[in-house]
């Protein structure tokens, strides 16, 4: 049995640790909080621009549209969306391994990849990996999601798309479902097209452009493609948060538990120690008569 | 008739209005109800809204926005853009220093690039000044 100083020092060392992640706790819990909010607010727009671009779909005005072109694939660019920061559960292995997956399914079937790896974790991973090429790579993204950044890394995605480079642009993130659930998913953003769930709300359904359906169609296009871009990010970061919560909960509740068993421990070896002193003095005066 | 403006971060309005003046693609249009059903593309300028018939010109809300859609129906108008500030809520002094480092970033401009999104800056700030500048004119008088 370990003697009581030692346990001593353990217990003190496991409840500075335990103050340490209900801190990162408490930090992830209302960093979750605002980017939940963000999210929220962005479903709006995006819902109407959806609902938009289904109209104009309807019109067959998104045909000839550079970004709905649909072409045999023979490139594949993925946008992958971590962390940058670890300590999050299993947050950037779950997107590592539907990434895996992917590269491996395009390897079968020997499409050319590509990668935009966003997050510092993301990149760190990507640059391991021989079987892609890596056209950027973007940390240190700041919490207000919209800025020079993003646009770059929306403009490279829609120019090589346009260009050609690529046939399909598919990102790679965390959904957000509820505080407890996440799931990476990957989701199609080029060419872009729309889920057959969104209704046309009858307002629109007679109305006259101006200056011309493909001029609104430009319009709509490079703003849905943002905007899901923008709550993929937005989704990404408020799961981020969330399974850092929760594993810095489970990890201050395991620093509990261990503080109890080694305090139980310690008292075990105490009263053992007594135990033996009492009997080794009692000894000693039986031996003195 | 219905007013919603809604940016990507979040609607910024979503009410009972009479009229609203939206610059657009193909010049200034204004929409009073009953409009005919309508849907074009919005530049960045100024967005002026009327709430009530009766409103007198002092009672007036400015927004200034970026590009967008905007949708008409007879009831309803619906404006998609990146950004919405209102009037109140642009602080003039920061823009005018937002406005005089976009200046500077125009007359520095190294490519067509950066010259662009300086240009770009440059409109969006005068635009915010003179939409906080009418906004306050108004409520003093």
């Amino acid at each position: 049995m370990a003697s009581t100083q030692q346990l001593k020092s353990r217990i003190r060392s496991v409840k500075s640790t335990k103050q340490i992640t209900k801190a990162m706790q408490m930090v992830a819990a209302s960093k979750m909080r605002r980017s939940q909010d963000a999210t929220k607010s962005s479903e709006q727009y995006v819902f109407s621009a959806s609902e938009l671009f289904a109209y104009l779909a309807g019109q067959g005005a998104t045909n000839d549209h550079p970004l709905f072109q649909t072409r045999p694939v023979k490139a594949r660019l993925l946008v992958v969306i971590a962390s940058d920061k670890g300590l999050a559960g299993a947050f950037n292995s779950n997107i590592m391994r539907k990434y895996l997956e992917i590269l491996r399914e395009d390897d079968r079937q020997h499409v050319h990849n590509k990668t935009i790896a966003i997050g510092r974790k993301a990149s760190q991973f990507v640059s391991r990996l021989k079987d892609t090429e890596v056209l950027g790579t973007y940390e240190d993204l700041p919490d207000e999601v919209e800025g020079a950044q993003f646009h770059a890394i929306l403009n490279t995605i829609v120019s090589h798309f346009v260009d050609k480079e690529t046939d399909e642009v598919d990102i790679i993130f965390t959904r957000f479902k509820s505080s407890i659930n996440q799931i990476a998913v990957r989701r199609r953003l080029l060419p872009a097209g729309f889920s057959a769930e969104t209704e046309v709300s009858e307002d629109v359904q007679e109305a006259t452009f101006e200056p011309g359906a493909n001029e609104v169609l430009d319009a709509v296009a490079y703003r849905l493609v943002g905007a899901q871009l923008y709550q993929a990010l937005l989704d990404s970061r408020a799961s981020e948060h969330s399974m850092r919560m929760m594993a810095m909960k489970n990890a201050t509740d395991n620093a509990s538990d261990l503080v109890d068993d080694l305090t139980l421990e310690m008292n075990k070896a105490r009263q053992g120690a007594i135990t033996q002193e009492l009997a080794e003095i009692s000894g000693g005066s039986e031996a003195m008569k | 008739m219905q007013l919603q403006l809604i940016t990507l971060g979040g609607v910024k309005v979503d009410e009972e209005i009479y009229s609203v003046v939206v610059p657009t693609v193909e010049g200034e249009i204004s929409i009073y109800p009953s409009h005919m059903p309508l849907i074009t593309v919005a530049v960045p300028g100024m967005l002026i809204v009327r709430k009530n018939r009766q409103d007198t010109d002092d009672d007036l809300e400015y927004f200034a926005t970026s590009g967008g859609v905007v949708e008409v129906s007879g009831k309803r108008v619906k404006i998609l853009v990146d950004e919405a500030d209102h009037g109140e809520d642009i602080v003039e002094a920061e823009s005018q220093a937002a406005l005089e480092r976009a200046i500077k970033m125009r007359d520095e401009a190294k490519d067509q690039i950066e010259l662009e999104k300086a240009h770009q800056l440059v409109d969006r700030h005068m635009v915010r000044i003179k939409v906080a500048d009418l906004h306050r004119r108004r409520r003093r008088c």
